[in-house]
């Protein structure tokens, strides 16, 4: 059975007729199934628990970037803890243009029109990070300021120059230098350390200094900020992170920018 | 692979990691791909593969690898199980040790050359 779970934020007013039009599309491709609307005060990992032990095919997130990303949470956690949760498949169906990148990366098309990247059922197994006990599919970020990284225990970085830190496993939306290839598929997590040395006089011309590690283990600390994941979620330090041993399955489009 | 500038831009173009300039590394670096370095690195280096030592980098180590390119400063034992190319920018206080060399016309070197053979695969099968 396919399950449909709506963020709260759905059921505004102004994606009514968006939703209207989303069932109406599920319908003629004959993908109809459950719907799980999740308030403010809901648990979408209890919600994924009981429709995966019901016998779910496939869990589809009608919603954005925040959900999606508490869904690969939710699903991965749940593989880890039972070995009986196959390899069930993630499809989103983003709502909204504004906070769906993944969607975006994915080459998943907004709202009616991902009805038919669903039915089309394109599946991609994917690496995920893992940060503490978190879960993530694209990156992780902090700023470089009062940041001490620490790498398999061998060897630390120091940062001279201001600038952000990604632990990237899917490279969405940052340039890699040309020599790098990054995917989420490689088993392997990199460090891209992005900095540009402050020049008020020049303040347009300074050019960004980009470093990139391989790693399978790193320490970050950091007492003032915390790690963002997915663009969405904030871990406060000290943090562990490593590839997952869980992978996730996703429902994807042709127009996957991987 | 490093006989002339554009044999040195296809070995780069997978690399495994870059130390840009505004990196210091502290400790052992030892990795298994090609290695880009434009920053500091105290303590070691190590790679199976190519390592570029761009002009700007200045590294207080023991370096060991297959194919080296050397632009910046080293302080340290050198170790090059094939090609060792040192350019005019570069400065080298620390003894080497490889199997070919070519040193460009300014590159300062303070320390002893020792070339060795290098045990190729069908020699190490017998």
């Amino acid at each position: 059975m396919n399950i449909y779970i709506y963020d709260s934020y759905v059921g505004h007013k102004k994606y009514q007729s968006k939703i209207a039009k989303i069932e109406t599309r599920i319908t003629d491709l004959g993908l109809n199934g459950k719907i799980i609307r999740l308030g403010v005060m809901s648990s979408i990992y209890n919600s994924i628990e009981g429709e995966v032990q019901k016998g779910a095919k496939n869990i589809i997130i009608v919603g954005n970037n925040n959900l999606f990303a508490q869904a690969i949470n939710s699903v991965a956690k749940l593989k880890s803890l039972h070995t009986t949760v196959g390899d069930i498949p993630l499809g989103l169906i983003p709502i909204g243009k504004k906070y769906n990148s993944i969607a975006e990366y994915l080459g998943i098309d907004y709202e009616e029109n991902a009805c038919d990247i669903i039915a089309a059922r394109r599946i991609k197994e994917l690496d995920l990070g893992m940060i503490n006990k978190y879960y993530f599919l694209t990156q992780a970020t902090i700023p470089t300021k009062e940041t001490i990284i620490e790498i398999d225990k061998n060897y630390s970085i120091n940062i001279t120059e201001p600038g952000e830190i990604i632990i990237v496993n899917l490279p969405m939306g940052i340039e890699l230098p040309n020599e790098i290839k990054a995917n989420a598929q490689d088993g392997t997590l990199e460090l891209f350390i992005k900095t540009k040395k402050l020049n008020k006089l020049l303040l347009n011309k300074n050019k960004e200094n980009k470093s990139v590690f391989s790693f399978k283990e790193l320490q970050i600390t950091n007492p003032k900020y915390p790690v963002i994941i997915d663009n969405s979620l904030k871990i406060n330090t000290p943090v562990i992170i490593k590839i997952a041993k869980e992978k996730i399955n996703l429902i994807v489009g042709k127009g996957r920018n991987f | 692979m490093f006989n002339n500038k554009e044999d040195v831009n296809v070995s780069v173009k997978d690399a495994e990691t870059i130390i840009g300039p505004s990196i210091k590394i502290k400790g052992n670096f030892h990795g298994q791909g090609n290695m880009i370095i434009e920053g500091i690195v105290e303590g070691s280096v190590k790679t199976m593969n190519r390592l570029l030592i761009r002009d700007k980098a200045k590294i207080t180590a023991s370096i060991e690898a297959k194919e080296v390119r050397v632009g910046g400063e080293v302080q340290g034992h050198i170790k090059v199980g094939g090609y060792l190319e040192i350019t005019s920018t570069a400065k080298i206080f620390g003894d080497i040790e490889t199997s070919e060399i070519s040193i460009e016309r300014g590159a300062i070197i303070n320390g002893k050359i020792n070339m060795i053979k290098e045990v190729k695969n069908s020699e190490k099968k017998q």
